[in-house]
Formats: structure tokens, sequence, C-alpha cells
């Protein structure tokens, strides 16, 4: 018989790698844009995220609310009902950089694709019966593994914090050979891509990424196989399936190597085996089958088809495990009495809205110019694990930037204009007069003061005698903070000359989204 | 000869060259230009030339060939109508006027408080210094570097280099209200040309100040004060916060220039220590209206 490969197939193949490409490129550029560009407006930078059905299901199921830009995941649902999960196989920016690495590993001899157990395929299936349990008791758990959400995340507080450090690095090698010129401009590049340098958890977020892409070694694509939430959404969504595999039982030598290569454990091979929920049209089986004879034209379902066994048990018992884990997220103090560091960004939902919302994205955390909003450890209780919160040590909240809440995919900050946001209290500073240089140790300073943006100054300035030690007194201008005008920015911490533990820090007290956590009482 | 006769006889011909060199000066001082200008109108711009014009021209400061860095305030992000940044028509014009001069480069930066990319566009001195055919740099942590400052008090500091490498330095900076110097002026301003933990030096700032102009040692100090900062400085954040005066300050002298534009806001030189300071160490004169100043209306 004669031996040749499908060149439709192999085009196909080549166009879905172009596509995922071009989606992956996409994805970095609207990334590298979700920065200040000159403009108070940032646009729809987050769009990516509107077309993701598992945010769209959580975010308004969990926060009981509609958000009028998830209609475009309606987009994602209507092309999955009729041709499966392409969305998965041709722009998935994760599924892309997990199918790359697979390449990579494959090329590199790290990895040999062998016939591996279909047992694991249905974890996803659970862990998406987990999530939407969760949504439908007002938890959003989405947020952990949905892959836009992962893939931002890391990308934001690890994978270019790092890649700023290495370019930091060549800049400084450059400058140190005396080759100025490109240094310089290397360096100003780097300045205007405005890269925040330093995330707390940043290095742990990061090895969470490294694992996911290390888990391409076990088995090609594993995090799209096995774990994904919004992949077993989509393969539950694959009802119609206009195209259907198709083995030309006259050419085929049943070299099973479609089955090998498959990226997603689709079982090709026998034809009467192939999960459609699981194929995610990458077209590697076609371009790989030695004869030419695996095709996907359109035609009718076989009566019986094979889809992920699940136990009814176990569909049955994951609800429930969820209803049984609601009570332990809550457990904490977090939902009792506001965390004095959980200084929420502004325009934040009242906490327990914001939680039913944020899928912990990061995409605020990159908006953010001074690199002040932080993914949350603790302080917000086991729900809030990633979300963001303003760490004014890091970085202080820009006076006219309201970046951060036009950002946000799910609403989870309302998206504010400049002029709205001026007005929002996100927190109150205080002054520790016993660290403070001009109550502590009478000498001059001001430094609070002078970076105070309101106009007038929230931070007033009085003048404080202070009996030295040989018996002089000193009198100097010493901070007082007036808590109607101050709307928590943290500018003053951030600038602060007591480097360590600063003499005069925010919390969340008075923060306007809030009805308990009140400082004044003004009813 | 014995070493003594020698001392001597070099001691008495340095004094007849001196004397030489005295009459030879009071020869020249008609053609001499002023050591300061006012000039007051309605254009920045136009302010801005005529205040240069009036010290004999950008000839007299920039030599042909020369990496000029202009440095204006840029320190926050507020709009030009705000008075918290250098008014970037004047920056604009110094920088045409640095490369009519020859100047082989004009750099405009600054090491800003708020964010750079906010305050260089908000400003306006980005675009302005842009068009004028200047090298905007946004300032950079691996452009500042732990040098010796030689000065009296302030020893050893983190430099912007792109400041301190350029072969002429004017100040541009903008007249304000400060709670602590109750002006920040022309030598204030070098606060922005350094790195490290600046906000530090408040506990210091006079004498850090002091070293730092002598240090920097700008050719030309160019005072905007066409619209000054009241209250609530050094940002404000209202219009109400500003006053329009239309006048710009320049000289040489940039002890001279700070005096002369303290009493915009009623203040005495004298009654400013760092003006003070400055002025016993010998880096210029507070008694700035005995030099020769020339007042102009454009």
């Amino acid at each position: 018989m004669k031996k040749e490969k499908s060149r439709k197939y192999r085009i196909l193949q080549a166009l879905r790698i172009l596509s995922q490409w071009a989606f992956f490129a996409l994805f970095l550029y609207l990334f590298t844009r979700t920065r200040f560009t000159g403009s108070d407006v940032i646009g729809p930078v987050e769009r990516f995220f509107h077309f993701d059905p598992l945010l769209a299901l959580t975010a308004t199921v969990a926060g009981r609310a509609l958000f009028a830009a998830f209609a475009w995941a309606g987009a994602t649902v209507l092309l999955t009902l009729v041709l499966g999960r392409v969305v998965c196989g041709w722009v998935c920016p994760l599924g892309g950089v997990h199918q790359f690495f697979s390449f990579l590993f494959k090329k590199a001899r790290l990895h040999k694709p062998r016939d591996v157990s279909a047992g694991p395929l249905k974890w996803k299936y659970f862990i998406l019966l987990f999530v939407l349990a969760g949504a439908l008791l007002g938890l959003n758990l989405a947020g952990y593994l949905d892959p836009l959400s992962f893939l931002y995340r890391s990308f934001a507080t690890a994978v270019f914090p790092a890649l700023g450090h290495a370019a930091t690095g060549l800049i400084k090698l450059l400058y140190a050979l005396g080759v100025d010129g490109p240094a310089g401009t290397l360096g100003q590049f780097l300045e205007t891509l405005t890269l925040n340098p330093v995330y707390l958890q940043g290095f742990f977020i990061g090895l969470l990424f490294l694992a996911a892409v290390g888990l391409n070694l076990l088995r090609e694509r594993f995090w799209c196989r096995v774990l994904c939430p919004a992949g077993a959404l989509l393969g539950l969504l694959s009802l119609g399936n206009v195209f259907k595999l198709k083995i030309d039982k006259t050419k085929c030598i049943d070299c099973k190597l479609c089955s090998l290569q498959c990226q997603t454990q689709a079982a090709p091979y026998p034809e009467e085996d192939w999960k459609r929920a699981e194929c995610v049209y990458c077209f590697t089986c076609g371009a790989v089958c030695p004869t030419a004879a695996v095709g996907f034209p359109t035609r009718d379902v076989p009566r019986k088809e094979k889809r992920v066994s699940l136990d009814r048990r176990k569909i049955l018992w994951t609800p429930i495990a969820a209803l049984a884990a609601l009570p332990f997220f809550r457990i904490n103090p977090a939902g009792r009495r506001a965390a004095s560091s959980l200084i929420r960004p502004p325009g934040a939902l009242p906490e327990p809205a914001f939680l039913s919302r944020c899928v912990k994205c990061g995409e605020c955390m990159k908006a953010c110019p001074t690199g002040g909003l932080q993914p949350v450890l603790g302080e917000a209780g086991p729900e809030g694990l990633w979300t963001p919160r303003l760490v004014p040590r890091i970085g202080y909240c820009e006076y006219y930037c309201s970046l951060c809440s036009q950002v946000c995919p799910t609403g989870a900050i309302k998206e504010l204009g400049v002029e709205e946001k001026l007005a929002v209290k996100i927190g109150t500073a205080w002054v520790d007069k016993n660290r403070c240089l001009p109550y502590a140790l009478g000498k001059p300073c001001i430094v609070c003061e002078e970076h105070c943006p309101t106009s007038p100054k929230a931070i007033k300035l009085v003048d404080h005698p202070v009996l030295l030690p040989d018996g002089t007194v000193s009198v100097q201008r010493a901070p007082f903070v007036d808590t109607a005008l101050c709307i928590g920015c943290g500018i003053c911490e951030n600038k602060c000359p007591v480097m360590d533990q600063p003499a005069i820090y925010v919390t969340s007290i008075g923060e306007h989204r809030s009805e308990t956590n009140r400082l004044l009482l003004d009813l | 000869m014995r070493r003594r006769d020698f001392m001597r006889d070099v001691a008495l011909g340095g004094l007849a060259f001196g004397a030489a060199g005295r009459a030879a000066f009071a020869l020249q001082t008609a053609a001499k230009p002023p050591d300061l200008s006012w000039v007051e109108g309605e254009s920045p711009e136009a302010l801005t030339r005529s205040a240069v014009a009036a010290l004999g021209g950008m000839k007299n400061f920039v030599g042909r060939g020369d990496v000029v860095c202009v440095k204006p305030n840029i320190g926050w992000d507020r709009t030009p109508e705000l008075a918290a940044c250098t008014n970037p028509e004047v920056v604009k014009a110094l920088v045409e006027m640095c490369r009519e001069a020859g100047a082989k480069e004009v750099i405009v930066t600054d090491h800003s408080t708020n964010q750079a990319a906010r305050t260089f566009l908000r400003s306006g001195i980005q675009d302005a210094a842009k068009a004028a055919g200047a090298r905007v740099l946004l300032p950079s942590a691996f452009r500042m570097k732990k040098m010796s400052l030689g000065g009296e008090w302030f020893k050893e500091w983190e430099v912007f280099l792109d400041v301190y490498e350029a072969d002429k330095i004017i100040n541009v900076p903008i007249a304000k209200h400060h709670s602590l110097s109750r002006v920040t002026l022309g030598m204030k301003n070098w606060l922005g040309a350094i790195g490290g933990a600046r906000n530090q030096l408040h506990q210091r700032l006079d004498e850090a100040k002091i070293d730092l102009s002598r240090f920097f040692k700008p050719v030309l100090t160019v005072l905007d004060a066409y619209r000054i900062l009241v209250r609530n400085g050094p940002q404000g954040g209202r219009p109400s916060d500003t006053e329009l005066r239309k006048t710009m300050i320049a000289g040489r002298d940039y002890v001279a220039v700070d005096a002369a534009g303290a009493t915009l806001f009623g203040i005495k030189p004298e009654e400013l220590p760092f003006l003070k300071m400055a002025a016993e160490r010998k880096l210029g004169r507070l008694d700035w209206e005995k030099l020769r100043i020339e007042k102009r209306k454009v």
C-alpha cells in the first residue's frame, strides 16, 4: 500500500500552530498594554477573560449578578456547541504554552509518548463540578485553575518580573562592557514597559507555573487533559461537533500512531473509541498518520459514543464534597472583621461581593503603576488567596490613576473614572509617634506631608516640642492626619524615610466600601 | 636667590598681575552681560527666550558640540495649570536655544517622585521637549551610581548619571511652596538628580541642597515663575493653590536666582537658612539686588 501522509491535515496542523501563536501573541500584547500608556482610559485589554465561559458562569452564579461583558462568552459557547473544543486547540494561550512545551520536551527526548491510562481524564470534570457547586453556594473557586487566570497571574507576578530582572542584569552588563548606546536604548524600553519588579508570593506562584509546565513531561498537555475546569466545561458543551473523526479502514495499517500522538488522549484509534469531548481539533492525528487514513468529515454520530466515564456516585459526591468544604472556607475570621492590612483597590465591591467575583487573575496587579497591588496570602481567608491588596510599602495608589478598576474582568472592582476614584477612600493613615522623626527624635522631616496628594492635604503639620536628653527642647513640624481628607492611598507610608517599619502607615479602617469597617460615626 | 626672596617676588608679581587684571576687567564691564535677568510678560516661551537673551544669549553658556542636560522639575503627576512641575513651554524654549547654540545633544530628564511615565507625560514636558529635539530619558535604577560628592556635609550618594555626565547642566526649577524649606527653588531641584533614599535627606535638607548645588554646578539657572505654587506645596492639586506671576528669573549665580525667587513669596532671602549658608560659603550672592540686573517686559 502507498505510504503517504495527508497534505490537507499537515496544512491544517500548520494553521492551528499559527493560530496558537497568533492568539498567544495577542494575549502578550494585551498583557504588556495593561499599564499606563499615556491615557487615563486603558481600553478593553482584559477582553480574553470575557470569552471564558467558566469565568462567566462562576462570576454570574457566585456573584448573583449579571456582568454585561461576559456576553462575549456566548461566542465561545456557540462555537463549542457547533465545532467542539476548538478553542482549547486553536485559541487558548495556556493551551498553546502547554502544547509548545510538550513539543519541546518531545524534541529534546525528555518525554516519549506512550500508552497511558485514561483514568485521570475525569479529574477535570470533578474539578469543574466542585467549582460549579461552590459557585451555587456563593463561593468563587474558578480562579485557582481557570487557564486564563492561571496564566495571567503567573505572567504578571512571576514570569515578567523575572524577565525584568534578567533584562536589568543584561543592561548592567552592557554598561559594564562600555556598550552604552544599546544599553541606554534597552534601558529606556524597559522603563517604558514599567514591569513591577517585586511581588509577594511571586516566587511561589512562579513555581506553580513551572510545575504546570513540568507536568508536560508526564503527559502531553497534562493540564488540558487532567486539570483544566474550563476545558471540562467546553467538553460538556461539545454536543454538536460538526466534524467527526473517521478512519478509512482500507488505508489504516493499525499502527496506533494517531492515538499515541493525540495531544489530549481523545483516542482516535479505533474510531469507535474516539471521545469527541476530549478532542481539541489539533489535527495531530491527521498529520502524523503515515497513510492519510485519518480524517474529520461531517457525518452522523454512532449511537453509542465514547465519553470519559464518570462514575455516577462520584458525580453525586463531588457537589456534596463542595457543600462540606464551604464551611471550612468560612472558619477563618476574615468574614467577621476586616483585616487591617487588607486594603482593597479603589472601586472594590464590599468584601463578600468582591470575593464572589474576583478570579485572582492579577490584571489589576499588572495595571498598577507602582506595583502596590499584591497577591493576598491569608488576610482574606482561604477564598481570598491571590486576590489583590495594596501594600503601601511596596507601592502606593497613584492619585490620578484608576486603571485597576478598568481592567478587572469580572467587575469585582467597579469601573471608575479618575474623577470618581479621587473620592474613594480605601483606608486611613496613622502616625506611629514612637517612630516618627519629629515626634520621637525631635528631628525635621515632613516627607509624608510633602507627598500627600490631596488638596488641601490630609496630612497637616503641627509644631511639636520634644525634650531632648541634654535638657534642650526641639520643636519640629510633625504630621497630623485629617482622617476626613485621607483617602488611604499610602504614598505617605511608601515614602516614609523610616525604612523598615514605617512611622506612618495605612490600615483598611474607614474604607468606603464597608459599612462595618468604620472609624468615625457619621450617620 | 634665597628661597624667601623668591617667594616675595612671586607674591609681588602676583599682586601686580592681579591689579592689571582688575583694570582690564573694569574696561570690559560695559560689554559684560548682566548677572541676573528678571523678565515679565505673557508667554512662558517668550519670557524664557528673553531671560536668556538678556544674559547675553545661550552661546554664553553652551558651546558647540556640548551635551547639555536641561533639568526641569518633572516630579509630580500634575498638569501644568497646577504648577507642580516646570512649565513645558519653558523647557521647550531652552532645548531649542541649546540646539541653536550648537549643542550636540540636549537631554531632558528628572528622577521623578510619582511614576515617571505619568509625570513626564502629564506635565507636558515629554512632548514639548521631544518636539524641540531633546532626548527625553526616563530615570532608571541602573543609571544611579554611588559616588563622592565632595561636599562639606554630604560626602557620598547615588547620582543620576544622565544628569551628571552632561558637559553642561541647566537647572530649570519651578517656584513652589514647601513646608520644610518654605520655598523650593533651584537648589532644591537637585534632589531630582540623585537616587538612593532621598527622603532621608530632609533631616539635613539645607546642607544637602548646598552640597548638591556645588556638585552639579549648573552653568545657568532659569527659575520658572510663570505660575507659582503658593500653598499645598510641593505638588498642590487645585488651580487655586497657584498664582499667575508671569515672571522668569535667570542667572549664572544660583544663590542669587533663589534669593530673587524667594521674594516672589514675600520672603526675604536672609530668612532662609539655606541661602544664608550658601552665601557664607561664597557659593553666590544673597544680596541679589546689588548685582547687575536686567529687567525686561515682553
